[in-house]
């Protein structure tokens, strides 16, 4: 549980490779260790399970979707390009990654700046604004989903991908609560110095408070990342042609294929979910590394 | 973060503010609808010519736009169709949501202001958009199209009509009858001839015959399909859940309390509805290895349209079909499917008539069927056909296109199903027929999983279905 | 209101004394905060104000007519035995679901936070993976995973001996299997306080260990506080989502796919369902309306209790 003797064990390693040799051993630490091992490897297992089942169901015969065995009989990687063929899947995953990075993009800076100001600035009734920023968090989505959509048809921004995304060019409150949080962590000296070096508002925000947050807005970035890109109800109100679809409103086209007869095809709905999920893990991967050492960044200077 | 106690006056303060800036509710609507008035609709070559070089036998141009229905994503079937459509009237413009219907998305086109033209959906849910005048009457267009309402089956029909206006066009008919597992009875010692679907005690003894516990339940033997068939066994009793005009909730009477102990009673039979569930919710339904090649049921009542998945996944094993009877051994059967509607407010009238009657006329099912028999003949399956809700499609299809010679038992099973289609009934047009099925539904499941006795639950049910329908007739 | 700055009086505004130098900062914290200012107008408070409007009405988006019916709606409320139901699941699944997800994802972010080399990235990806999985695929998934007869839960429950219950069926056993599944998705909350647990100065650790303090102690008296800004963020918002939880259950128990279930009825019926059928469903919009206001000033009141609470026990390095 404790996160120290890690890190000294860590350190230790590091400082001393191959010191740990030459000491007796310590069953203890070897119980210790193997019991960490175990926990480690059951919640992994736990986690990752479910998901490799869907990948194999997504390469078994239509049959076996549902039958008990993990691996399939024959492997049909053809489920593949067969849901290529049936549905402009290339299209919705450019409409997906479009709106994914719009998205993201958006809402990390303008949440940031938002966020930034209730750190920061001493303006009257502060404590009642924010709390405002909560209380619109605390709205049940569901209530303002009718009048929304009226207010982006008002727009005319009916059946295009706009009001997928733009939507965060005005923040978003779960964000500006998070990094409000992280704004708070910053000591405020940092900022005096920077005003007495003349630096104005705007640009302190950018080139002191931006940086030292940026592991923070990583994980906003990544957060949001996941969020647009998962985000079925928008563009089933907002979308109606086949070629806007992103990929889960894609999805959902497949699951409910009118068709009658009994052809529903689970393998293929398999191979949608394995195409919606598997970006998300290359970009998770990918990100990992700024994410990791933003935070560790963070860690070390903002002190 | 202080001074938590403002914070209801300042919301307050801000909502006041908002009000007298805030459009009201009515102009925003028009304001919406607006920019859509403007659009490409009007620019098109309006309905001046002739109807281009099409064939279609009315006078059909411009923009259409589809809601709950695939072409894309859509089977043989829908693709063909839309086919016939564009080659008929090849200067409509059609556009499909390429989804199936959902009230919710239904909700947010209509509310746009940029309304659907044409929609398709259940007629289940048919009388809720009826009595909020969602829906053109469509005696006028069959009038124009010269589409005679008496070639739809009279149970889908009767779905679709209120004051003695169709308000839709049925399009599939889906109507149910019992599966039988031969292997099953064989097992059991029973003939599958000889059960007596008439009389309730023959059922319940085989059930009992029939179930297989071996540790666990590995067989159901009769599955009463509740709450989903409820209807059907109070029919067979000579009752119903709900009055023709769909204005009566009839839940709290002698037959409903008496079908719903009796399909308890068989589920009990099988070990309760917790085992009973689980263990069909673990079945291949639409696999190689279903529930009838795997031996886990005897037989239970089902859409007709399981055959094809039947006939096309296990064709070896094999199964006896029967009409599900009424105490007086009549056939009685549920009936369901989807229906084409044109929204009161389209303006392509004319294209959203040209559109539905087409969909739903005889030659246009005919041209679908033959396609899908092309192709199965192609992969070297048998056809079971098409089962549509216009009578004289049916004729020609199972005529003239289905041929089953070379699987007599499939044969026989097809001649079952369409030997109950004239009498089979259909859920009526109540303006609250999403409430009512949840208040059913709910008072099933209570039922079932013993959290009520069957008086009471049907007593709440019946208050509740009643109480939303009188609310929605207003 | 008047205050005594730098030996001259002056005026109160907001909590905050009004100098030239607080009407720059508040200038600019306008223009810091515009965009969301805007956001909040027309896509926020326009819409729910509206909503509140539709709560005293009888509203049906379908129907022209609009009648003010005053309180009819919260009255209605009082008697209608699915609002009784569905806010004692939500509840019920509030009070196991937030406590268990903060503690599981706690240990999580502490195993994480241990793990060192180069496989620390795949098991960091491994806890996160299921959340960027679709609420639909979740669903599905849960819907094989928990079933009663051979789903792979109770597989694992039989090697251990425990003949597992009916998750899918026994209204007894509906909300845990929920539970079970929403613990799937606790990686949010893990990467939260891994991040937290990354930005704990080590020198307090290594101050501690001169002192002589053990690992329980540090983790006591520096760890938890250190990382008490996070624990708070993750009780607020994973409290106000599980009092909307939607996407999974719906996707569940009341989808209408072919071979599900017919529906676990009213033990599965969680508030915001119950909300969304009403709306768009049954569209009774005002009811709606008046179901979302009920919520929301739930959510409120138990937000502020929160916030209240937490004031002993949050730490900030910056205020």
């Amino acid at each position: 549980m404790a996160t120290d003797e890690a890190r000294s064990a860590d350190a230790r390693a590091i400082d001393r490779p191959g010191a740990d040799v030459k000491e007796p051993i310590d069953w203890g630490r070897v119980a210790y260790n193997v019991g960490f091992g175990v926990v480690l490897l059951f919640f992994t297992i736990l986690f990752l399970y479910p998901l490799v089942w869907l990948f194999f169901a997504s390469v078994k015969p239509g049959s076996e979707v549902f039958s008990g065995n993990l691996l399939p009989s024959v492997w049909r990687w053809d489920n593949y390009p067969r849901l290529m063929d049936q549905q402009p899947v290339l299209q919705w995953a450019w409409n997906s990654t479009l709106v994914t990075v719009l998205a993201s993009v958006t809402v990390t800076i303008t949440s940031a700046l938002v966020a930034f100001a209730f750190a920061y600035f001493r303006f009257p009734f502060r404590g009642v604004v924010f709390g405002i920023v909560l209380a619109s968090m605390m709205l049940p989505g569901a209530v303002t989903m009718i009048p929304n959509y009226l207010i982006w048809d008002f727009l005319g921004f009916n059946n295009t991908l706009v009001p997928l995304w733009a939507g965060n060019l005005f923040a978003s409150p779960f964000y500006i609560f998070m990094l409000r949080q992280f704004f708070l962590g910053l000591p405020r000296e940092l900022f005096d110095a920077a005003r007495v070096d003349g630096a104005n508002y705007l640009r302190m925000w950018w080139s002191v408070a931006v940086p030292l947050t940026r592991a923070a807005l990583i994980v906003v970035f990544i957060f949001e990342l996941k969020v647009a890109w998962t985000d079925l109800v928008r563009p089933l109100i907002f979308l109606r042609d086949i070629a806007t679809f992103t990929l889960p409103r894609g999805l959902k086209a497949i699951i409910d294929n009118p068709s009658i007869g009994g052809e529903k095809h689970f393998e293929l709905l398999a191979v949608g979910g394995i195409l919606i999920t598997v970006p998300m893990i290359i970009v998770f991967f990918l990100g990992q590394r700024y994410f990791i050492e933003g935070i560790a960044t963070t860690g070390s200077t903002g002190r | 973060m202080t001074r938590w106690s403002r914070l209801v006056p300042v919301l307050a303060i801000v909502m006041l503010v908002l009000a007298a800036c805030g459009p009201s509710g009515e102009s925003q609507s028009a304001a919406a609808s607006e920019p859509d008035g403007s659009q490409p609709a009007g620019s098109e070559p309006a309905a001046s010519g002739s109807g281009g070089e099409g064939t279609g036998g009315m006078n059909a141009s411009g923009e259409l736009f589809a809601y709950g229905f695939g072409y894309e994503t859509g089977d043989i079937i829908a693709k063909t169709r839309v086919d016939v459509f564009n080659e008929q009237y090849p200067d409509v413009d059609i556009t499909f949501s390429e989804s199936g219907f959902e009230d919710q998305g239904f909700l947010t086109a209509l509310a746009s202001g940029d309304a659907p033209d044409v929609v398709n959906l259940p007629r289940n849910k048919i009388g809720t958009y009826i009595a909020r005048g969602v829906l053109q009457p469509l005696t006028d267009c069959m009038d124009q199209a010269g589409l005679d309402p008496n070639v739809f089956y009279e149970g889908a029909r009767n779905q679709v009509t209120v004051d003695g206006e169709m308000y839709a066009l049925p399009e599939f008919y889906n109507t149910r009858v019992w599966i039988i597992n031969n292997a099953a009875f064989e097992d059991a010692g029973l003939d599958p001839e000889s059960v007596d679907w008439s009389d309730w005690d023959s059922i319940a003894q085989a059930n009992e015959a029939l179930v297989k516990n071996d540790g666990g339940l590995t067989r159901i033997g009769i599955d009463p399909k509740l709450p989903e068939f409820l209807s059907m066994w109070v029919r067979a009793l000579g009752g119903q859940v709900i009055s023709d005009d769909g204005m009566e909730s009839l839940l709290d009477t002698p037959e409903v309390a008496q079908a719903v102990e009796f399909g308890k009673s068989l589920i009990e039979a099988n070990g309760g509805i917790n085992e009973f569930t689980d263990f069909r919710n673990t079945w291949d339904f639409f696999g190689a290895n279903n529930q009838v090649a795997a031996d886990q049921i005897g037989a239970w009542p089902m859409e007709q349209w399981y055959l094809n998945v039947l006939a096309e996944n296990s064709p070896d094993a094999e199964i006896t079909v029967k009409p599900f009877v009424d105490q007086e051994g009549n056939t009685t059967t549920l009936q369901d499917g989807n229906s084409w509607a044109i929204t009161a407010d389209t303006d392509n009238p004319d294209a959203a008539c040209a559109f539905i009657t087409t969909m739903v006329a005889k030659d246009t099912w005919v041209a679908a069927a033959q396609a899908r028999a092309d192709q199965r003949e192609a992969d070297g399956l048998p056809n079971t056909g098409v089962y549509t809700a216009n009578s004289e499609a049916d004729d020609v299809i199972f005529n003239d296109i289905v041929d089953l010679s070379d699987y007599p038992s499939l044969q026989e099973a097809v001649q079952v199903v369409l030997e109950g289609q004239d009498t089979a009934f259909g859920f009526p047009p109540s303006p609250a027929g999403a409430e009512f099925q949840q208040a059913l539904t709910d008072a099933v499941n209570r039922v079932l999983s013993g959290e009520a006795d069957v008086q009471q639950a049907l007593s709440d049910a019946d208050a509740e279905a009643q109480d939303a329908i009188d609310a929605a007739a207003r | 209101m008047t205050t005594v700055v730098q030996g001259k009086e002056v005026r109160s505004v907001g909590g905050v004394p009004w100098t030239p130098n607080t009407r720059r900062e508040t200038l600019w914290a306008l223009v810091f905060l515009s965009p969301w200012i805007i956001g909040l107008i027309i896509f926020t408070a326009g819409p729910m104000l509206w909503s509140l409007y539709l709560s005293f009405t009888d509203y049906d988006p379908l129907r022209p007519d609009i009648t003010f019916i005053g309180l009819d709606n919260y009255v209605a409320m009082l008697g209608d035995r699915r609002v009784a139901t569905s806010l004692f699941n939500t509840a019920f699944y509030t009070v196991f679901h937030v406590p268990l997800s903060m503690a599981i994802a706690l240990f999580l972010a502490l195993i994480l936070n241990r793990v060192g080399g180069k496989m620390a990235g795949f098991f960091r990806t491994a806890f996160y993976l299921p959340n960027v999985t679709p609420a639909v695929a979740v669903g599905t998934l849960f819907l094989l995973l928990l079933n009663g007869s051979n789903g792979l839960v109770n597989q694992g429950l039989a090697l251990i001996g425990i003949d597992g219950p009916s998750w899918l069926v026994d209204p007894t056993w509906i909300k845990p299997g929920i539970i079970l599944m929403s613990l799937w998705t606790v990686g949010n909350t893990v990467i939260i306080y891994f991040a937290a647990l990354r930005n704990v100065p080590t020198e307090l650790y290594e101050a501690a260990r001169i002192d002589g303090a053990g690992a329980w102690n540090q983790f006591r008296n520096i760890t938890l506080p250190m990382i008490s800004g996070a624990l708070f963020f993750t009780l607020v918002i994973n409290t106000i989502a599980s009092l909307q939880m939607f996407s999974e259950v719906y996707t569940i128990f009341f989808g209408q796919q072919q071979g599900q279930s017919a529906g676990a009825g009213e033990a599965a019926l969680f508030y915001v369902i119950y909300l969304f059928r009403n709306a768009f469903e049954f569209f009774k919009m005002g009811y709606a309306s008046a179901l979302a206001w009920v919520l929301f000033l739930v959510i409120m009141v138990i937000t502020v209790i929160q916030v209240r609470g937490s004031r002993r026990f949050v730490y900030y390095e910056g205020e």
